[in-house]
C-alpha cells in the first residue's frame, strides 16, 4: 500500500510540474507577453527597465524559470499587479470557499447519483430509466453560467426564497452564521449538481447493468441471496468502482463549473477571483489561481485513486 | 459534468455499401433527424444572420423590453435588440466551434494513431495526454486568453488546443484494436512503411469515429467559448452568447430581463444538445451490433 501511495504522489507531483513548466513557457512566448503588458505606454525607457529589473523579467528566460520554480516551492506565486499583496495570500483566502462549493457539490451529486443510477438499472426501460437517459445525454449541453442565471432569477429573485449573491450574511453569529451560510450556498452547488448528476448517474446505471449480468451476482442469486442483497452490496461495489474514476477525472470540469458559478453568484471563492483578475489583467493572481487549482485537483485525483484501491476487492496492497 | 459520452469500444470498419445504407438508416432516426434539422437551421442563420437582423450596435429607445412583436427576444439595457444577439452569435459560436474542432481533429487524430502504432511515441503521448486530461482546462484557458488579444482567432486556438487529448484516447484505444489485427501483420509483412500502415490502413478504420469525435468535440468548444466569453473573455468585436449572458450578468438586470438570460441559454443548449446527439446516433449507426448489418 505504501508504494502504490507513493508512486501515486510521485506522478501527482510530475504531473503539477509539467503543467508549471509548459504553462511558465507557453506565456512567456506568447505574442503578448507579461513584459510587453505590465509596462505601460506612457513610461520612459529608465522606467521600464527598472520595473522589469523589479520582477527579475530582464534576466535570461532559463533563469527566469529556475528562480520561478524555487520561489513556487517555497509558496511564493508572486506578488499581485492591482492589490499590492503577495498572490498566495489572496488566493489562500480564497481557497476554502471553493472547496466547500466543489466538494459539496460532488457529494451531492455522488449521493443523489447512486440510487438513481441503481434504481433506473434494475428498472430497465421504465420512466425513471428512460428519465435519466435524456437527462444523461441533456447534462452534456447544460452550460454552467445559463443554469446559474436563471435559478438566480427565478428561485432567488422572483421568489425570494435564496440569497442571490455572497456566502453569507455577515451580521450573523453562531448557529445562525452556519444557516446562513448552508442557504447562500443552496443555489450554487444546486447548479453544478443539475449540470454533473444527469452524466453521472447515466455512468453509474451503465456500469450497474453490465454488473448485475455478471456470473457472481447470479452465483448469489442461486446461493438464496435477496434481490436487495444482490443489488446494493454486491452489484453497486463493483459498479462504483468505474464512476469513482470517472468522477475523479472529472473535478477539473467541477472546478471550471465552480468558476462559473462563483462568478454568477458573486461567490467570494477563486472563481470569483479569477473572474476579478481577468477584467483588471492582473496576470499573476490568474496563473497563481490556476497553478493552485490544478495542485487541488491533480492531489484530489490522486486520493481518488487511493480510495479506489480501498475498495476494490480486486486489488489487495 | 461531461461524462464520456462514447464507450470506448471496438467496432470492426464498416464497408463502403453498408455505409450508404446506414445513413439513410441514420437519418430514418426521428432524434437523428430532429438534430441534424436544428444544426441545419443554425448554420442558415450565421450565414443569412445580415438578412434576418441588422448587427446590434449603439443604444436603443426601446430599454429593458420584454418580449413582444417588436423584439421577439426583448432588447436589453440599452435598448439592443435580443434576438439580433443570439443571431448573430450563432455565427460565433459555429465558427468558433466547428474551427477549435478540426483542430483538435487533426492534432487528436494524429497523436492517437501514431501511439497506436508506434511503440515510442506512444509512452510520451500517453503522459502528455494524461496530464492534459486531469488539469482543470478552463483555468487554464483562462489564463493564456487575458494574456493574448481575444479574438477570434485566438479563441479557436486555445480551445482547439486544449480539446485534443480526449480525441486522441479515444482514437488511441480505436486504433490499438486495429493494430493487433491480421490485416496489419499482413501489410507489415508486405513491406509496408509504418506511415503508410497509419495512413492507408489505420486511418480508413477510425474514420467513423472521427466524424463523431468533430460533433462532439464542437459541441464542447461552443461551451469552452461561451464560458470564455461569459468571464470576459470573448472577441469584443463579435457578438457571442456568453457574451450576451455576461451583459445580462454586469447591467445589473438578471432579475428583471429574465428574457436576456433565458433566449441565448436555449440558444446554447439546442445547438449543444443538437450536436451531441447526432454525434451519438452517428455512433450508433456504425456499430453493426446495434442495427444487424
Amino acid at each position: 500500500m505504501a508504494r502504490f501511495v507513493l508512486s501515486r504522489a510521485l506522478k501527482a507531483v510530475l504531473t503539477v510540474w509539467i503543467a508549471i513548466t509548459s504553462t511558465f513557457f507557453l506565456l512567456r512566448l506568447l505574442p503578448g507577453d507579461p513584459t510587453t503588458l505590465m509596462v505601460e505606454g506612457d513610461m520612459t525607457p529608465e522606467m521600464q527597465a527598472a520595473l522589469l529589473k523589479t520582477y527579475g523579467l530582464d534576466r535570461p528566460l532559463w533563469e527566469q524559470y529556475v528562480s520561478y520554480l524555487r520561489e513556487l516551492v517555497q509558496g511564493n506565486l508572486g506578488i499581485s499587479f492591482r492589490q499590492i499583496q503577495p498572490v498566495v495570500d489572496i488566493i489562500v483566502d480564497r481557497l476554502p470557499w471553493t472547496l466547500l462549493l466543489a466538494g459539496t457539490a460532488f457529494v451531492v451529486t455522488v449521493a443523489v447519483g447512486i440510487p438513481i443510477g441503481v434504481a433506473a438499472a434494475v428498472n430497465r426501460g421504465r420512466w425513471l430509466d428512460r428519465a435519466l437517459q435524456a437527462l444523461g445525454i441533456g447534462g452534456h449541453a447544460l452550460f454552467v453560467p445559463s443554469v446559474a442565471m436563471l435559478l438566480l432569477v427565478f428561485l432567488g429573485a422572483r421568489l425570494g426564497w435564496f440569497p442571490i449573491g455572497g456566502a453569507i450574511d455577515p451580521d450573523t453569529r453562531g448557529a445562525a452564521a452556519y444557516l446562513s451560510l448552508a442557504h447562500h450556498l443552496v443555489l450554487p452547488v444546486l447548479s453544478l449538481v443539475l449540470v454533473q448528476l444527469g452524466p453521472y448517474a447515466l455512468t453509474l446505471r451503465t456500469n450497474m447493468i453490465e454488473v448485475l449480468g455478471e456470473d457472481y451476482i447470479r452465483a448469489a442469486q442461486a446461493r438464496g441471496l435477496s434481490a436487495r442483497r444482490r443489488v446494493w452490496k454486491h452489484g453497486l461495489r463493483n459498479a462504483i468502482l468505474p464512476a469513482l474514476t470517472l468522477m475523479g477525472l472529472q473535478l477539473g470540469t467541477l472546478v471550471g463549473g465552480a468558476v462559473l458559478t462563483e462568478t454568477v453568484f458573486a461567490y467570494p471563492g477563486v472563481g470569483r477571483l479569477i473572474f476579478e483578475a481577468v477584467g483588471q489583467q492582473d496576470y499573476p493572481v490568474l496563473q497563481g489561481a490556476f497553478i493552485m487549482l490544478a495542485v487541488t485537483v491533480v492531489f484530489a485525483n490522486a486520493l481518488t485513486d487511493m480510495f479506489y484501491a480501498v475498495l476494490n476487492p480486486r486489488i489487495r496492497l | 459534468m461531461s461524462a464520456p459520452v462514447l464507450t470506448e469500444q471496438a467496432v470492426p470498419p464498416v464497408a463502403p455499401a453498408v455505409a450508404r445504407r446506414s445513413w439513410f438508416a441514420y437519418l430514418r432516426q426521428p432524434s437523428a433527424a430532429l438534430s441534424v434539422l436544428v444544426l441545419v437551421v443554425m448554420v442558415a442563420l450565421a450565414l443569412l444572420a445580415p438578412v434576418i437582423a441588422d448587427e446590434p450596435a449603439g443604444a436603443g429607445p426601446d430599454v429593458l423590453q420584454p418580449p413582444s412583436g417588436a423584439h421577439w427576444f426583448g432588447t436589453d439595457d440599452l435598448g439592443q435588440d435580443i434576438f439580433a444577439q443570439v443571431v448573430w452569435g450563432t455565427r460565433t459560436s459555429l465558427v468558433i466551434g466547428l474551427a477549435a474542432s478540426l483542430i483538435a481533429i487533426v492534432l487528436g487524430t494524429a497523436i492517437g494513431l501514431a501511439s497506436a502504432y508506434f511503440r515510442p511515441i506512444d509512452a510520451v503521448a500517453t503522459v502528455v495526454t494524461d496530464v492534459m486530461l486531469a488539469l482543470p482546462t478552463l483555468p487554464l484557458m483562462i489564463m493564456l486568453a487575458a494574456v493574448v488579444n481575444p479574438s477570434l482567432w485566438t479563441l479557436t486556438l486555445i480551445i482547439g488546443f486544449f480539446a485534443w487529448p480526449e480525441v486522441a484516447r479515444l482514437i488511441r484505444s480505436q486504433g490499438l484494436v486495429i493494430s493487433a489485427m491480421p490485416y496489419i501483420d499482413g501489410a507489415r509483412v508486405l513491406g509496408a512503411s509504418g506511415w503508410r500502415i497509419v495512413t492507408r490502413e489505420i486511418l480508413p478504420a477510425v474514420v467513423s469515429l472521427v466524424i463523431v469525435s468533430v460533433l462532439l468535440t464542437a459541441s464542447r468548444a461552443v461551451i469552452s467559448e461561451a464560458g470564455l466569453s461569459f468571464l470576459g473573455l470573448g472577441d469584443p468585436d463579435a457578438w457571442s452568447w456568453g457574451r450576451i449572458l455576461l451583459n445580462a450578468q454586469r447591467s445589473g438586470v438578471v432579475a428583471i430581463a429574465w428574457w436576456q438570460t433565458l433566449f441565448p441559454s436555449v440558444a446554447i443548449l439546442l445547438l449543444v444538445l443538437a450536436a451531441t446527439v447526432a454525434g451519438m446516433r452517428f455512433n450508433d449507426t456504425r456499430d453493426p451490433r446495434r442495427n444487424g448489418a
